[in-house]
């Protein structure tokens, strides 16, 4: 290190007091500015600068919105100017700036002038950081709400499939019995006609359960469900699904089981609504510790830029962000006559522990 | 029981077809037991593809589930005005066989529904109220083993 001489000292402070990003006030102890740096000059509002430089109102407080405290997000309670003895070494202030309204900045405040009663009070830019945090949090909170929505899919869709069906069954079977009990014909007649609206809502009850989601995808893996999924959508749409599926493991993680079914699901869905083809291609397989969905058709495509949705535009969005969840890539392709594809990758290296758990 | 072989459902829908002008005709029954009694599209007449043949109907969905579920005819003039392009796919047999002006009635059998005869255009607005309801008359009471009419006895 350098010999420090007062002089030095004197310049390196100067210096940092005019050059740094860090936007520096001198308050006096009535909480007013007695000095303040170009950083600082830059936030405040014009006017504000020239109030506080006239002497007409030199108050901190037309600039200062509040700080954060344990109750409040903005708050004036206990405010920092007239409680300097108060714990203020690190803290968050919202200030209304030039030109971009209230702005949060992560703030420093203490005594520097013990006699004269001289604080200082330091600011920091806390935009970007609060930014990058509020992304995080949403991508936590929509963690959240899909996998709320899939546990309350599968509760509903095993209460279903294990309670109301079952009971519906025996109920079939005990029909079933009056056919070798002494009744007339016009009774069996009846029976006949009772057994076969049973049947058909039996179906439809494990119809709505599957939909709901698959108990084949929980105990038997993506290739098990996809392949009944895919039995199931030739029967309600006509459409062939023409599916290859090249797995070295049977089983992966739950969440990436998930995904992989839902996007699939989705891009299917996409594909017989949009395409205008009656067949579908669908592969999985695994590349380089990677799993690789693809859905591809060969219809009418459509121009990737051309910002105009043909539905509602979520179906895309919400294939991406479960991609994301799991650390996935999500891949699209399209061009007007060129067909669709529609291609899922996820890392499956980082989940075997997880999936070796389940 | 439904598939008689004294009724050729195939030549009473080919025939239903020239009479009419029809583009597209089809006809819907339920499945005997060992089906699970599901509905599907048994007959075609006019067809432009064999994709009808893979649609199993459920109550309630489709043409052909909502004549079946509710029991009374339904006419869709104009697919483009009646119905909802997202809504479209759900409608396979529109879709597949590019109908866009249609009819259906559903055929009785002791007070029950037991399948469902389609008759549609490709082209709108051939089908209209008057015109389905001529064909209706000119259908009669009896379509092969079935009435077209609940509770009208032959």
């Amino acid at each position: 290190m350098i010999q420090m001489t007062e002089e030095h000292l004197y310049d390196l402070l100067k210096k940092m007091y005019l050059n740094s990003m860090e936007a520096i006030f001198f308050i006096n102890e009535d909480g007013n500015v007695i000095a303040m740096n170009p950083a600082a000059e830059n936030i405040l509002d014009v006017d504000v600068i020239r109030r506080m430089k006239s002497g007409v109102d030199e108050s901190f407080c037309q600039t200062c919105k509040g700080y954060t405290d344990e109750k409040d997000l903005i708050s004036c309670s206990k405010c920092y100017l007239d409680y300097p003895q108060g714990e203020f070494s690190s803290f968050q202030v919202y200030l209304k700036t030039r030109g971009e309204g209230i702005v949060p900045y992560a703030a420093s405040y203490h005594t520097i002038d013990e006699s004269r009663g001289i604080r200082v009070l330091m600011l920091l830019d806390l935009t970007k950081q609060q930014k990058t945090q509020e992304m995080l949090q949403r991508m936590n909170m929509l963690k959240y709400v899909i996998k709320a929505q899939e546990d309350e899919r599968k509760r509903i869709s095993r209460e279903l499939h294990d309670s109301v069906a079952q009971e519906l069954l025996s109920l079939l079977v005990d029909l079933r019995v009056f056919k070798y009990m002494n009744v007339g014909e016009d009774v069996l007649g009846k029976l006949k006609q009772t057994e076969a609206s049973l049947t058909r809502l039996l179906d439809d009850i494990r119809h709505l359960s599957v939909e709901l989601r698959p108990a084949s995808l929980d105990d038997l893996g993506l290739e098990a469900a996809f392949r009944s999924h895919f039995k199931w959508i030739e029967k309600n749409y006509g459409i062939l699904v023409r599916f290859s599926a090249e797995l070295a493991a049977a089983r992966y993680g739950s969440e990436i089981e998930t995904v992989v079914y839902r996007v699939c699901q989705e891009a299917v869905l996409n594909a017989l609504k949009y395409s205008g083809m009656d067949e579908v291609h669908v592969r999985l397989c695994e590349e380089q510790g990677q799993l690789l969905l693809t859905v591809r058709d060969d219809g009418v495509g459509f121009d990737l830029n051309a910002g105009e949705a043909k539905g509602t535009g979520l179906g895309l969005y919400g294939m991406r962000e479960r991609a994301e969840l799991v650390g996935g890539q999500f891949m699209l392709l399209s061009a007007p006559g060129g067909g669709t594809t529609v291609q899922l990758r996820i890392p499956i290296s980082s989940f075997e522990g997880e999936a070796n758990e389940s | 029981m439904n598939n008689q072989p004294s009724f050729h459902y195939q030549e009473e829908i080919d025939r239903l077809r020239d009479r009419f002008r029809f583009d597209f005709v089809s006809l819907a029954l339920v499945q005997p037991a060992e089906d699970r009694f599901v509905l599907t599209w048994q007959y075609a007449s006019g067809n432009l593809n064999e994709r009808y043949k893979r649609i199993v109907l459920h109550s309630g969905k489709g043409i052909a589930g909502i004549v079946f579920k509710t029991g009374k005819p339904m006419l869709i003039q104009n697919v483009a005005a009646d119905l909802s392009s997202k809504d479209l796919f759900n409608y396979p047999i529109i879709v597949a066989e590019r109908l866009k002006s249609l009819g259906a009635l559903p055929l009785w059998e002791e007070k029950r529904v037991v399948g469902v005869l389609l008759a549609g255009f490709r082209t709108e607005y051939r089908l209209d109220e008057a015109s389905f309801e001529l064909f209706q008359r000119g259908l009669g009471t009896e379509f092969g083993a079935f009435r077209v009419r609940e509770g009208v006895r032959p």
